[in-house]
């Protein structure tokens, strides 16, 4: 109970056990009482007296001084965590490196014992996107984890940007995707679809160029057919968080106003199935670039079991952070050296 | 032997009255210190790791419970001195009916015992001024639970000064459906009839008998459609279907009748904007979620609080079971939290001066 000290605990957790019979209401509160706030009109009472309000102006200015001592010593271990953990990401980057080769990454993963089927990612704009070379960024590093993801063999991603301007420049990122894939795989890049929610999805197919012509042919074609990776990337905005829920609602309204349902047949499933639908369904991990979690109007409804992994202090989209969220979802021991 | 009391000896210092009472006064010190900066005005707790305290120490199950009770307790004491308006946490999910028998029977007596307590001393609460509310599915509560969550709940009301919110049985999705359905409700019931000296039928009649006198000339109903902007087809021509009221000689005297009766004023959809459903939620006119802290090392949001924490709430994921959460991994969460707070005043600062250039 409380910070109460350890006798009055004990007395306490003794008359729980007894379904509260040991003690009556009376005795228990005058165990606990010095540990309360006082009373309302106590303070009341008291506040008048000058004595009372210089001794109150002393305690404030120690709070005071406290806040600044404990908030100066604070900054100072920020600043020793940012650098801990910058050295340790450096190591982790010269480590884990992608090289630009999907064998490599391939490699990577091969140990983890689970792969999520959907990943999410969120990326952000700095600035508010002013300058053509901040959305230039956005697109390479969505191409980059594209590929990453291609080479992985996860078969979906979504990307969530906040302000939609990922979303605004569909066509563009979906060609910088396939720049991205057949700089990685060469001509057997795998086929690729970009979509959004309400908008069309753009489509590649994968290039399917046998590799070498020595082999016999027809049962490399089968193999290469089979083979044939598949990536679907699913660009997000925050109107498809809160503002689909909103209009969803403004639909079913419509509808109940008509009398073509009533507000009885709204259920999870039904509300579920229409969100799966026109935005997308759970994703199994998510990963954040930001130095902390904060889900800047990431879709509510689809991350209610979403794993959710980022690197403290972290502030870039690297293939380190992608490969460490891939191994801690699937509880692996991260090691140096493989 | 004098290994084991060498062992005890630490403990037993801690535990002298002494010790115990300056570590009360350094936790009051430093909780008076913390409220000097900006404080979280809604905290949620997913307190999470019970059952696993309860397995590492060897201990039964409701045991674990029970010291996660006790944590909450000392949890709620520092929020409320430190100067948090709401603390919200997940006392029970719909999905834990799941679980075995005995122990949802086991957490539902245990629910009700500790409530029945908390009432007796309703003068604790009062000292905080913290009122309890509870959200979630009620129809799932055992009736004598609930008879106490209502007398709880009850009693507390008069309280203003801080919300204690305890999700019993709850899951957010269940949350945000339930939201939903009851904005649809709101919508789709007939806003009561204005009092007018004007009848409509009379007015009807006379446009009717008007149209009558006159050629018959088609007439474009789909200006008295409520909503002009609906963009799907199907939608106008259902409109058209339930709305009009003039159909001049489509439809036999007995329906227009019967829909001159039924002729509802509904609110507009197109007006439900975010804040009408978030006026829905269970959390309705708490302050924004800035705080939400899970422990026991889990990574997820498990359907707690998804429409509260998606935006900009803090999120933490903290690696200790939550019987043994205390003041002290409190003071961290809370100091990264005012840092970042001050960061971020310190970088719209600059901005909102080049706005004003």
């Amino acid at each position: 109970m409380m910070a109460l000290g350890s006798r009055e605990a004990e007395i306490l957790r003794r008359d729980g056990k007894q379904e509260h019979k040991l003690l009556t209401p009376e005795q228990r509160l005058k165990l606990i009482d010095p540990y309360l706030p006082a009373p309302k009109a106590k303070i009341a009472q008291v506040e008048p007296r000058s004595r009372f309000g210089v001794r109150r102006l002393l305690r404030t200015g120690l709070h005071v001084l406290l806040y600044t001592i404990i908030h100066t010593i604070f900054s100072l271990y920020i600043k020793l965590r940012i650098a801990y953990h910058a050295v340790l990401d450096r190591i982790y980057s010269v480590v884990y490196y992608h090289h630009h080769t999907p064998e490599l990454i391939e490699r990577d993963v091969k140990g983890l014992s689970r792969l999520p089927k959907h990943l999410s990612v969120i990326l952000s704009l700095e600035d508010n996107g002013r300058g053509g070379a901040e959305l230039e960024r956005l697109v390479s590093e969505a191409a980059e984890i594209a590929a990453w993801c291609a080479s992985a063999g996860i078969p979906r991603l979504s990307i969530y940007e906040k302000t939609g301007i990922l979303k605004g420049y569909h066509a563009e990122t979906h060609r910088a995707v396939v720049r991205k894939l057949a700089a990685y795989f060469g001509p057997n890049y795998p086929a690729l679809s970009v979509n959004a929610p309400h908008t069309p999805s753009i489509e590649t197919p994968g290039g399917t160029l046998p590799l070498s012509r020595s082999s016999s042919s027809s049962s490399l074609s089968s193999s290469v057919e089979t083979t044939q990776r598949h990536l679907s990337i699913t660009l997000l905005a925050a109107e498809d968080g809160r503002d689909s829920i909103v209009d969803l609602t403004k639909t079913l309204a419509e509808m109940a106003q008509r009398g073509k349902i009533s507000p009885s047949d709204i259920s999870i499933d039904l509300v579920d199935a229409e969100l799966n639908e026109s935005v997308m369904s759970e994703p199994d991990l998510l990963i954040l670039f930001s130095p902390s979690v904060e889900l800047q109007g990431y879709p509510p409804w689809q991350i209610r079991l979403t794993e959710i992994f980022h690197v403290p202090d972290n502030q870039e989209v690297g293939y380190q952070v992608f490969y460490r969220a891939l191994a801690s979802f699937a509880k692996a021991q991260m090691r140096f050296g493989r | 032997m004098s290994d084991l009391y060498l062992s005890h000896l630490p403990q037993w210092l801690m535990r002298s009255p002494p010790a115990e009472w300056a570590i009360k006064q350094l936790r009051e010190l430093v909780i008076g210190a913390l409220s000097q900066g900006p404080v979280p005005q809604h905290i949620a707790f997913e307190m999470d790791g019970n059952r696993r305290y309860a397995r590492s120490h060897k201990i039964e199950t409701i045991e674990g419970h029970n010291l996660g009770f006790e944590a909450l307790a000392r949890v709620l004491e520092i929020c409320y001195k430190c100067g948090v308006k709401v603390v919200t946490v997940y006392a029970f999910s719909i999905e834990n009916y799941n679980r075995p028998k005995y122990e949802v029977d086991g957490l539902m007596q245990l629910a009700k015992v500790k409530l029945e307590q908390l009432m007796l001393h309703g003068e604790v609460l009062d000292r905080y001024g913290a009122s309890v509310r509870v959200l979630g599915q009620r129809d799932l509560i055992r009736p004598d639970v609930l008879e106490v969550v209502d007398q709880i709940v009850d009693s507390t009301k008069h309280n203003t000064d801080c919300i204690f919110n305890i999700c019993f049985p709850y899951t957010s999705r269940e949350e945000i459906t339930t939201a939903i359905r009851t904005t649809v409700e709101e919508y789709s019931t007939a806003a009561p009839p204005h009092s007018t000296p004007f009848s409509e039928t009379r007015i009807t009649k006379k446009l009717l008998s008007q149209r009558h006198e006159r050629v018959e000339e088609p007439t474009d109903t789909r200006e008295t459609s409520p909503c002009p902007s609906s963009p799907r087809s199907e939608d106008v021509e259902d409109s058209i279907a339930s709305s009009t009221t003039l159909h001049p000689g489509a439809e036999s005297p007995t329906t227009r009748a019967g829909s001159d009766m039924n002729r509802t004023v509904y609110k507009n959809a197109e007006s439900i904007t975010a804040e009408t459903i978030d006026g829905n939620m269970y959390t309705a006119g708490c302050p924004p979620l800035d705080l939400f802290i899970r422990t026991s090392g889990v990574v997820r949001l498990s359907d707690f609080m998804l429409w509260q924490c998606h935006q900009d709430t803090s999120i933490v994921f903290l690696k200790c079971f939550w019987p043994e959460f205390d003041l002290w991994h409190f003071i961290p969460v809370l100091l990264e939290w005012q840092w970042q707070q001050k960061r971020k005043q310190r970088d719209e600062k600059p901005r909102r001066r080049m706005k004003q250039l």
